[in-house]
């Protein structure tokens, strides 16, 4: 663990062609290991912010920095590049490839940074099988249930051991028992070191996984608070303190 | 703007690549149909009418004298199959004539003139009957004096001057009264009957000519199975020989034809290539528009006002297309008409109206029909299902092929792309349609290209043509080309002995033949159009390239090699004998092979000079071609001839190669169709691409959020397509092969002759396997451009949506 934080936002803006800006002044800092949860209405910039992190998308303004890249100044081969090697995305709607099965979703992001395909397919059974997904590995996304699949995606998301795991409203599309399964995941990859950015509506949700917890109200933060109630990575927060 | 237009208007520019390329399509196909079509009726449709307008004849027939009786040849009208016959009529076949001295022009006063056939009829400007005259200038002639010919076959100049018979005894002269023709060349010249006794007096052969009519005689084929028949109510040998419809069309319409065959491919081409694109550009704009049609529809459009608004997104540009087509293809016919055709008349030289409108309404008739069908479709959509119904397409379909390519040992980008295709067939197999008929179109225009090119080396450079050391009479260095005709006194000829005799001591001298035009007529020959022309030549000529088309080369004296043209237009063939007149001196030769004629005359015969020899005339050679020794140096060997020849008034010049303007119009022509049909189905491949992209934005925008970079976004692009083109390529060769001999055979017969193997065989493996790649090339440049769109597009938000 080093001193200097895995995720560095400075005065981050981002302005589309109409409208008042998306992010407007934006600083942010995650060090690592640490589950930050970035809550927000509607139209808030959440999902800006994370594109940013993710190098999807470039601020107008400000710079991003991530475990000591300049995000905001790659190229485009250079972005894919940083996305492969240290970024693990999760969405609401999975974004699975419905023609691909369950274990050729997982096995691309390796195969895309050029891990040979036997050592891409033992990671991504081993993933599965670490997620308790591996009976399905065969069947195809549309089969499985909302929580099934986010979990699929999860493995998809890990299977290049990325430095950061960034989930874009992850529950927002499942059943309650299905969003208690997910979080207890995130808890659970976050205990083992995992560093995790959570955009989220589920003030619940947040509580209880992150350390922390963001609010952005017009694409400002407006809120940046510890969090003190439960959740497992309360303790190693406090600590670090 | 109705608001119906602004649909329109806000469709067509939201769609400027499809707009484009249906825009040029159309143009491709509009361009060359018009062309086509317009010159095949420009060249054609003059003939014809004066065919019928004049009842002209679909064989005339000359009967030897000496073995028919008058009542024979009148009864020959009997014969089944001929419906109407007229005849007969006395005539002097193939008669060397001069201009006369008394012509106020110095340049043609004296010279040689064109043989000419003479007839008499008992009213030569009678308008009904058959083969009708025609006066195209001064009168017919009222006494024996006087004499009507073709305007062609005498100098404009002179006319009012006389016309020398000039190897007739005596030289009988005419004064030459009148201009006028025989639709079909049944004479080439016009006497009362007294006039025609004069020629009889002094010397002249006379035949008995008899006209038909048949009732199948619509090919070479039918033709020779009337003359036949004809032959055989008379006695053996009494048939001299008969002039086919046929072979004076072929002399009316000159080259031009040779065009129709590969413009006709081109435009058929074309036409189905519009079809497909407007079909793709119509169908995908009605497809990713589900949405905007149900918007529509609850906007209150009726289903026929949505149906013309798609239709009319491909109307517009297709009725540029057709516009620009049309306009440019009646520019393109003068120049074409002019270079190719010298029989025509300026006046000619226009495509008539007529062609221009069946081809742009039925190409916007063929396009309209094309569109409304998913228009249709779109219009009769219930809004509620369009609004509801979505975008992405059922998997399952791919999931197949995507196990099946992971399984491949390719980079994962690529194996991604490779199994796009089996999710959309339907698009798979348009794209492939494209393809397709871009590869037909290169193979077939490759293949013509290498044929013309072939054609033009052949023709060009080959035989009397050949590159080479000539030597010339010093005479004629710096003189116009034919300043004097064969027989005219003035012509200077080399003394062939002693120029080979010389040639052969020059140091470097490999091999040498001489040649000239013998002046001799051949008897028989096509009384219209060129004069024949009978070589002799003397020496080794095996090192010109000429070629044979049948039988073999003449080895001793009394034979002769034919021309191509010469023997189908008058049907020799090997075996045959042929009668040549030189100085009013019959000599029969055996003809005993076939060449292709590259001697630049249209009807010619060559046999070696000793035939001249042996029969007791001179053979006439005015030039030798030389080959020099591959280790000579061309200045030396230049100097020692030089001063060799001097002494015999021979001068050392070299032999540059003439290009054929024609060849290179139609290379040009072949060239600019190719570049567009390519252009069209690569930018169809294009639009297929952009609309699939635009419908995998998602997709994409997971794959790079999953870390795929823009070089391997390309990479999977690019094998989507790459399979398509390259089964459609496989496809498309021979099918572009078999356009290629389709249209080759028409061509050459349109130019009269029969084309050798080493013009006609084109696709060498050398030219067949690069031409196997042109699919997956079409595929790949209609492809690159979206690719390149893919890899940078903007896929953040698309996450979100689905
Ligand atoms: N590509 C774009 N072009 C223009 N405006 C955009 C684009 N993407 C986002 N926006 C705008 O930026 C603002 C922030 O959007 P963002 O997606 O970050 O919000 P969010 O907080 O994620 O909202 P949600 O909870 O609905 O996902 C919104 O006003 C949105 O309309
Ligand atoms: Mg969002």
């Amino acid at each position: 663990m080093t001193n200097a934080p895995m995720i560095d936002v400075r005065e981050a803006t981002k302005k589309y062609d109409d409208g008042p800006p998306a992010l407007a002044g934006v600083n942010l800092s995650v060090a690592s290991g640490d589950c930050v949860a970035i809550l927000g209405h509607s139209g808030s910039g959440k999902s800006t912010l994370l594109n940013l992190i993710a190098g999807l998308d470039k601020p107008s303004s400000g710079s991003v920095t991530v475990d000591g890249t300049r995000v905001d100044q790659l190229g485009e081969a250079g972005s894919a590049k940083y996305r492969r090697a240290s970024i693990g995305m999760i969405f609401q709607f999975f974004n699975l490839l419905d023609d691909l099965t369950v274990l050729d979703n997982v096995m691309v992001p390796a195969q895309l940074a050029g891990m040979g395909k036997g050592e891409a397919k033992r990671r991504a059974v081993e993933l599965l099988g670490s997620l308790g997904i591996e009976r399905h590995v065969k069947a195809y996304p549309q089969r499985l249930s909302g929580g099934e699949r986010q979990r699929v995606a999860v493995a998809r998301a890990l299977m290049n051991k990325p430095a950061l795991l960034l989930a874009d409203e992850p529950t927002g599309a499942l059943d309650s028992s299905s969003v208690e399964d997910v979080r207890r995941l995130l808890l659970d990859l976050n205990a083992e070191g995992q560093t995790i950015v959570l955009v989220t509506h589920d003030v619940q949700l947040a509580a209880t996984t992150a350390h922390r917890t963001i609010e952005l109200v017009d694409g400002a933060v407006a809120r940046d608070v510890v969090n003190s109630g439960s959740g497992a990575g309360l303790a190693a927060a406090q600590a670090r303190r | 703007m109705s608001a119906l237009g602004k649909v329109v208007r806000s469709g067509v520019g939201r769609r400027r690549v499809q707009t484009l390329v249906m825009a040029l399509t159309t143009f491709t196909a509009v361009l060359s149909s018009v062309l086509s079509l317009g010159l095949l009726t420009a060249v054609q449709a003059p003939f014809e009418h004066a065919f019928t307008t004049r009842d002209g004849a679909h064989l005339a027939v000359q009967f030897d004298g000496s073995k028919v009786t008058a009542v024979q040849t009148t009864a020959t009208a009997h014969v089944a199959g001929v419906t109407e016959a007229a005849g007969p009529y006395p005539i002097a076949a193939a008669l060397d004539t001069t201009v006369g001295t008394d012509c106020p022009k110095t340049d043609w006063a004296g010279h040689d003139n064109h043989p000419i056939t003479v007839t008499t009829r008992p009213d030569l400007g009678s308008t009904s009957g058959m083969d009708q005259l025609v006066l195209t200038q001064g009168r017919w002639p009222t006494s024996p004096g006087e004499i009507a010919l073709p305007a062609n076959n005498y100098a404009d100049a002179c006319f009012g001057s006389s016309v020398v018979f000039s190897s007739l005894p005596g030289k009988p002269s005419f004064k030459v009264v009148g201009f006028a023709d025989s639709v079909t060349n049944s004479a080439t010249g016009f006497a009362t009957a007294d006039g025609f006794a004069r020629l009889t007096t002094a010397g002249a052969t006379t035949d008995e000519q008899m006209l038909y009519r048949f009732a199948r005689a619509g090919t070479d084929a039918d033709i020779a199975t009337d003359k036949q028949a004809v032959a055989a109510a008379v006695p053996a040998g009494a048939v001299e020989d008969g002039q086919s419809y046929l072979t004076a069309e072929q002399q009316a319409t000159g080259n031009a034809k040779a065009f129709v065959p590969f413009l006709i491919a081109f435009g058929i081409l074309g036409l189905v290539l519009s079809v497909l694109i407007i079909a793709i550009v119509v169908s995908g704009a009605v497809a990713s528009g589900i949405r905007r049609i149900g918007i529509l529809k609850s906007l209150g459009f009726t289903p026929s006002q949505v149906a013309r608004a798609y239709t009319a997104q491909a109307m517009i540009p297709a009725t540029l297309g057709v516009v620009l087509g049309t306009v440019f293809g009646n520019l393109a016919a003068g120049p074409i008409l002019n270079g190719a055709s010298e029989q025509l008349g300026a006046a000619s030289a226009t495509i008539p109206f007529w062609v221009s409108a069946v081809v742009s309404l039925g190409t916007l008739l063929i396009v309209g029909v094309t569109a409304s069908i998913p228009a249709l479709r779109a219009g009769r959509m219930p809004a509620v299902q369009a609004l509801v119904v979505s975008r992405a397409p059922k998997a399952g379909r791919g999931q197949t092929a995507q196990r099946l390519a992971s399984r491949l040992p390719l980079p994962r980008a690529m194996s991604l792309g490779l199994a796009q295709p089996f999710a959309r067939p339907a698009r798979a197999v348009l794209v492939g349609a494209a393809v397709l008929l871009g590869t037909v179109s290169v193979t077939f225009a490759v293949g013509l290209g290498t044929a013309f090119s072939k054609y033009q080396a052949t023709t060009m450079s080959s035989g009397f043509n050949v590159a080479s050391d000539i030597v010339i009479p010093t005479a004629d260095v710096g003189a116009p080309w034919g300043l004097y005709g064969p027989n005219d006194p003035r012509h200077a000829y080399l003394d062939a002995t002693k120029v080979a005799a010389a040639l052969a001591k020059v140091p470097g001298t490999k091999a040498a033949f001489g040649w000239g035009d013998s002046g001799a007529t051949l008897v028989g020959a096509p009384i219209g159009g060129e004069p024949p022309v009978l070589y002799t030549v003397s020496g080794d000529f095996s090192w010109t390239n000429m070629q044979l088309l049948s039988g073999r080369w003449y080895s001793a004296p009394g034979e002769a090699v034919v021309g191509d043209k010469l023997a189908s237009a008058v049907g020799i063939r090997v075996g045959d004998d042929v009668t040549v007149v030189q100085q009013n001196k019959q000599v029969s030769l055996k003809v005993v092979g076939i060449n292709f004629d590259t001697h630049g005359s249209d009807y010619t015969a060559m046999t070696d000079a000793a035939t001249f020899t042996a029969a007791g005339l001179t053979p006439r050679i005015d030039q030798f071609n030389v080959e020099l020794a591959s280790n000579a140096n061309g200045t030396d060997w230049s100097t020692a001839a030089t001063a060799a020849l001097t002494p015999l008034n021979a001068s050392v010049q070299s032999n540059s190669s003439d290009t054929n303007l024609l060849v290179i119009i139609m290379g040009t022509l072949v060239a600019m169709f190719t570049l567009m049909l390519t252009v069209v189905a690569a930018l169809g491949v294009l639009s297929m691409v952009v609309q699939d992209t635009r419908e995998r934005v998602h997709d994409l925008g997971i794959f790079k959020a999953l870390g795929m970079t823009p070089r391997q976004t390309v990479a999977m692009v690019l094998t989507s397509v790459a399979l398509t083109g390259l089964i459609a390529g496989l496809v498309g060769v021979p099918l572009g092969v078999v356009v290629e001999k389709a249209t080759q055979a028409p061509m050459g017969h349109a130019i009269g002759r029969h084309l050798p193997p080493s013009v006609t065989h084109v696709y060498t493996a050398g030219l067949l396997l690069p031409l196997l790649a042109a699919g997956v090339v079409i595929a790949l440049l209609g492809a690159l451009l979206p690719a390149g769109w893919a890899a940078r597009s903007r896929t953040a938000t698309a996450l979100r949506a689905e």
